[in-house]
């Protein structure tokens, strides 16, 4: 019932948003979140097929692996620093800065990575924590205890998240996952990356946008606080003294 | 019941929130403090940014302030004289703050001189505090004998040039050492992020020997405008200020601060030094065990994401 339910909603957002190649066809149960002052997280599905090139045989149900990506377009940087005694106290002392990294990152896929492809393949395309560039140039990576501190962090957040085995086939061709945003996903554009592998090579991809926008009240908030901090500074000021005056002046009356 | 935080990007409890600033606003109408000392480390606790945990206090120190001033100054417990010869050296303290921050927060080392001046500061204050009220209780069984001053006591604050009479706080005072006292709270609230008070009233008690029944509301009227000149330049600098927390703190804020005012009224004011010496020593200790305690986690990690 659920696998039909699935199959109907996978096809249905197919239609509405179809990203084909050759062989492999991708969609996402939503591209537009919005975030208002309810949200507090939400999960979206990615689901596709991959079908084999014409004349060509499926042999068996693992003739494809995908592995899917969702990354936010926003960079972020990140400093560890690793505290050490000096004297009785614990002082920072080392630390790392990691540059573009991606504020939000995600992968998933059918079966162990290392399974699907050889590391090189991997690193190309930036897929799985190992292989996440987090150094301060392209192909120099951070040192290896500072950037395993990150990504702890990072998926102490939840803003990270690594799910090897989470891509499931529904048939030997279909296939779907599901992503959950956390309440704290940032705002922007994720984008989402299905890789489709065959003896651990790409064989195609599709890519598609997963638009995070925040809504009324929120998205109000946010542009005034950057377009016009002097005034969201004062009217919030005004806010903070009147509350303070209602409050005083309604205890005197009840004292 | 949960709602998103527009400039921390993640949603909160709305009652948890509230009750936090209630719980804040309780203290600083009892004892003149803003509170934040206890506010941000909470913030942070709850996985807001350091850098909005820091910049939403001020709005609920303002809110708070406002409240337990203005019941203050209806009983004429608030020397405005006094409060504006603080003030005046507090901005220009809170500008040399600034830069001082910026240094060390470039050197990561922010936390650990935060954390260094806390446990320097309540430390001595609180154990002085602790040690004066404890022989002011102990002395008085009867009426209340509350200024903390002695009689008769001269100490070189009294040689300095510049004499005014500050009718209110009953003193005649030269005004360097209120204006020096000012700056050092000035260039403290900027690094420390906090308005200063815990600092502020038992240096006007102990250093200036102000009455301790003005030193709350004086106190507090000049934590309103440190704490409305930080929110601005947070908003300004930073954009780092999440008018929604805000709103939600000052909410509880502005009522806790109304039960900290009369619950602070009925304190003597020997019982209320040695419950102010109390807080701060609790804080002082907790803190120092952070700093010599080994982490379980060595590493910290500190994300920007810009806009």
């Amino acid at each position: 019932m659920i696998r039909r339910a699935a199959l109907v909603l996978g096809l249905s957002a197919v239609l509405v948003a179809p990203a084909w190649s050759e062989e492999l066809a991708a969609g996402i149960s939503r591209d537009k979140i919005e975030i208002n002052s309810r949200f507090t997280g939400t999960e979206v599905a990615i689901f596709g097929s991959v079908e084999p090139a014409t004349g060509e045989v499926v042999q068996e149900n693992r003739a494809r692996d995908i592995i899917v990506v969702v990354r936010s377009d926003r960079a972020s940087q990140a400093t560890v620093r690793r505290k050490e005694p000096v004297g009785p106290i614990w002082v920072n002392r080392d630390f790392q800065t990691l540059r573009d990294v991606p504020a939000f990152y995600f992968v998933a896929s059918n079966r162990a990575l290392a399974d699907i492809a050889a590391p090189d393949v991997l690193a190309q395309f930036q897929l799985g924590f190992s292989h996440l560039e987090t150094g301060s140039a392209p192909g120099v990576q951070a040192r290896v205890a500072f950037r395993q501190a990150f990504l702890d962090a990072q998926a102490a957040a939840q803003l990270y998240a690594q799910h090897e085995g989470a891509v499931t086939f529904m048939s030997p061709s279909l296939f779907r996952t599901t992503v959950a945003l956390p309440p704290n996903v940032p705002a922007g554009n994720l984008r989402v990356t299905v890789y489709a592998f065959k003896n651990g090579e790409v064989t195609s991809s599709n890519s598609m946008t997963l638009f995070i926008d925040k809504t009324g009240i929120e998205r109000f908030l946010f542009n005034l606080s950057r377009r016009e901090p002097l005034f969201y500074a004062s009217a919030l000021l005004v806010v903070a003294i009147g509350a303070g005056l209602a409050a005083a002046a309604a205890f005197r009356h009840r004292h | 019941m949960e709602i998103y935080l527009p400039i921390a990007e993640m949603p909160v409890n709305v009652f948890l929130i509230v009750g936090l600033g209630a719980a804040v606003g309780f203290l600083s109408g009892m004892f003149g403090v803003g509170g934040g000392f206890i506010l941000t480390p909470f913030l942070m606790f709850l996985g807001i940014p350091p850098a909005v945990a820091v910049a939403t206090q001020s709005p609920q120190i303002v809110a708070s302030s406002v409240s337990g001033v203005v019941s203050h100054w209806q009983k004429g417990h608030v020397d405005f004289k006094m409060g504006g010869v603080l003030l005046s050296g507090g901005l220009l303290g809170s500008l040399g703050g600034i830069q001082l921050f910026n240094a060390l927060r470039e050197a990561g080392q922010a936390d650990l001189f935060i954390s260094l001046s806390y446990v320097i500061f309540l430390g001595s204050i609180g154990g002085l505090m602790l040690w004066e009220s404890l022989q002011a209780v102990r002395r008085s069984d009867g009426p209340a004998s509350g200024s903390g001053r002695v009689a008769g006591a001269h100490s070189w604050i009294h040689g300095l040039p510049l004499k005014v009479r500050f009718h209110k706080s009953k003193l005649y005072i030269s005004a360097i050492p209120p204006l020096l006292l000012g700056l050092l709270i000035g260039v403290l609230s900027v690094v420390m992020g906090v308005g200063g008070g815990f600092i502020l009233v038992p240096a006007m008690i102990y250093l200036l020997r102000m009455q301790t029944s003005v030193v709350v509301g004086t106190s507090l009227f000049q934590v309103v405008f440190i704490g409305a000149f930080s929110t601005v330049l947070h908003a300004v600098t930073n954009q780092s200020v999440d008018a929604i927390l805000a709103g939600l703190l000052i909410a509880g804020g502005v009522i806790g601060a109304q039960f900290g005012v009369r619950f602070g009224e009925r304190l003597r004011g020997d019982w209320m030094r040695l419950s102010l010496a109390v807080l701060l020593l609790m804080i002082c200790v907790r803190l120092g065990v952070n700093l010599v305690w080994p982490p379980s986690n060595p590493f910290s990690v500190s994300v920007e994401v810009p806009a």
